[in-house]
């Protein structure tokens, strides 16, 4: 999987609702995940489908419906990257001001 | 989706300045990587060396005096290689603008969408980001 995935996955209201609604639980059915969501069990379907390829989701049957849960490391990893990285130019950007500042007071 | 990350900073020099600082290889070291090989004009390939770190393949884009340089490099640790641009990278730019005597610089770094995610785990395995934070931004994922 690549992270285009992970964000694309991500990148859309209605998944994007289906993954807050399952943060707040360990797991539930797609019956009961879909209350109130306004979609139809077949579109709703597509969008799973999706978010499992990406590894957002495992999709699991149970009988007649299939329940479904949130891989919360997939996540994770996508976010802790860009955080990281947004950290490292904070710094550096300090760094370059102090460097650019310090040397003008040098030349004074 | 997220795709680019940009920051911004503005400091008391002069445009000018800000550019050398950032693509003069001895003035770069003061700030950013402690060592550069090779040339950071458009088109070259050079080396960032981060002691403790390793070293980062760079291949420069664009460096326009006093207000733009950007480069393609393997981002989320030091990554050597032989050709930056047949690796999956991403694009890092300045932005330098110098206003009432004091200078604006945005860097944007692009292109993370396309990078493996085996890449960012490898590299921020320890990164102990926390969901609740996670959650909290998923909305700008949308945007």
């Amino acid at each position: 999987m690549t992270a285009d995935e992970l964000f694309r996955a991500l990148g859309d209201p209605t998944r994007l609702e289906i993954v807050r609604r399952l943060s707040n639980r360990e797991s539930c059915t797609i019956s009961m995940l879909l209350s109130g969501l306004g979609i139809s069990r077949q579109g709703a379907r597509k969008h799973l489908q999706l978010l499992a390829d990406a590894n957002i989701v495992t999709l699991k049957p149970d009988g007649r419906d299939t329940i479904v849960s949130l891989n919360r490391a997939t996540l994770a990893k996508g976010k802790a990257f860009i955080t990281e990285i947004e950290l490292q130019w904070d710094k550096r950007l300090e760094a370059l001001r102090q460097y650019v500042d310090n040397d003008q007071i040098n030349d004074l | 989706m997220q795709d680019t990350i940009a920051k911004e900073i503005t400091v008391k020099a002069s445009a000018q300045r800000v550019y050398e600082a950032i693509t003069d290889p001895t003035q770069i070291i003061k700030w950013f990587p402690d060592a550069v090989e090779g040339d950071l004009a458009a088109g070259q390939k050079a080396t960032f060396t981060f002691e403790g770190h390793g070293k980062s393949s760079i291949y420069t884009i664009a460096a326009t005096p006093f207000n733009y340089f950007a480069y393609r490099w393997i981002p989320g640790g030091a990554v050597a290689v032989d050709d930056v641009l047949k690796e999956s990278n991403t694009l890092v730019e300045f932005f330098i603008e110098e206003r009432d005597g004091k200078t604006n610089v945005t860097v944007k770094e692009s292109g993370f969408a396309l990078l493996p995610v085996e890449m960012a785990e490898k590299a921020f395995a320890q990164n102990s980001g926390g969901w609740d934070y996670m959650l909290e931004r998923l909305e700008k994922f949308a945007s």
